[in-house]
């Protein structure tokens, strides 16, 4: 199986070696494709050194265009499944086998690491738990999705989610609009516990404000769902 | 007429000149070519026909009418932000399009650098960081 890690990357230069590290430790099979989303602390260089493929986005497009462009990569390369990971290392790689089982066995086309099904880790703020499971529920209303961690980054994806999001992802704060559009196209999406740690580096590009803007905007994306999303399949 | 004059000349005749410039400075941005046609269409649509109205008044009052508004003014209030919400509109739509069309380009960039970073490891190394293309040597 021809595994791509898509590591979206904006200003990353620190984490990056650790994480591609981490990466390679857990599983040496898969291979790191690093997304410089117009980094200024020469991220893409740091990648290239590791021996990481790079896409170096020219402007600074956001999480949900860098993400895509990783889509876009591991459909023009043939890749069987995708695991976006992110590079500030909140991600630990060594949940991957976890996350590629369900994959493996075909018992599923999206699978979303939460952080809800284990005890232990970094769980983040009451707040902003209450923010996730209010956003959960609007999934489960909505499109029949039952996830418990819909903001989660930690994600893989088969063939036929690839062609999905290669095709069309959402611009910001993608996670839990990218699971209702895999539920739009009849893909199955599971879940799988994993950890997560708070990030070693740098500051949340979440803050309080926009936080308010993120219930908002995802909401009313939920809400606008197109009532039909044209199902994909895998092509041979 | 029964009506009162709508717009006193006093009013019209500098309405009519600002509109004419308006239309008139459209025009020569399409002709200079800092916008397009199809992007302008809708502002030469919308001001020819605030145009109109402003000639001829009495073809407000008549709409005013036949939709039984009471005041013609407040029609023509009603048809100015109507005017404006279509053009914004537009823009917005086309800024949609616009950034769309980026994200795309800017993927595609992406992508293809990666493949010409992989070529290029696959070519034997060569001395300095962009060599030149060899130049052809004569006999």
């Amino acid at each position: 199986m021809r595994v791509l890690a898509i590591l979206p990357a904006f200003n990353e230069a620190r984490s990056l070696p650790g994480v591609l590290a981490a990466l390679r430790l857990a599983a040496p099979e898969v291979d790191p494709c690093v997304v410089d989303d117009g980094s200024t602390d020469g991220t893409a260089a740091v990648a290239a050194g590791l021996g990481a493929t790079v896409l170096r986005i020219p402007v600074n497009l956001g999480i949900g265009g860098a993400v895509q462009a990783g889509y876009l990569h591991a459909r023009e390369h043939g890749y069987e499944v995708a695991v976006q990971i992110d590079a500030d290392g909140q991600h630990d790689p060594a949940s991957l086998p976890g996350l590629l089982a369900p994959l493996r066995d075909g018992g599923a086309d999206l699978v979303v690491g939460s952080r809800f099904l284990l005890d232990g880790g970094f769980r983040s703020t009451p707040l902003r738990r209450a923010g996730i499971r209010y956003l959960a529920l609007c999934l489960r209303l909505r499109c029949g999705a039952r996830v418990t961690d819909p903001t989660s980054g930690l994600r893989a994806a088969g063939r036929a989610a690839i062609q999905l999001f290669a095709r069309r992802y959402p611009s910001d704060y993608p996670e839990p609009e990218a699971i209702a559009l895999a539920r739009r196209a009849g893909l199955r999406v599971v879940e799988v516990p994993v950890r997560m740690a708070e990030r070693a580096h740098g500051r949340s590009s979440i803050t309080w404000a926009r936080s308010l803007y993120y219930l908002i905007k995802v909401s009313l994306a939920l809400l606008l769902l197109p009532a039909r999303e044209r199902p994909v399949r895998p092509t041979r | 007429m029964s009506h009162p004059a709508v717009l006193p000349p006093e009013l019209q005749v500098p309405s009519l000149v600002v509109l004419a410039l308006f239309l008139a400075w459209v025009v020569r941005l399409i002709r200079s070519h800092r916008l397009s046609v199809r992007d302008s269409l809708l502002w030469l649509l919308t001001t020819a026909l605030a145009l109109v109205g402003t000639a001829f008044p009495s073809l407000l009052v008549g709409a005013a009418e036949l939709v039984g508004v009471q005041v013609p003014a407040n029609a023509v209030f009603g048809v100015g932000l109507l005017y404006l919400a279509l053009n914004v509109l537009s823009v917005t739509l086309l800024a949609s399009q616009s950034a769309d069309r980026v994200r795309r380009l800017a993927q595609e960039c992406a992508l293809l650098r990666a493949e010409l970073d992989a070529v290029r490891a696959r070519l034997p190394p060569t001395p300095g960081p962009t060599p030149p293309p060899a130049p052809p040597r004569g006999p």
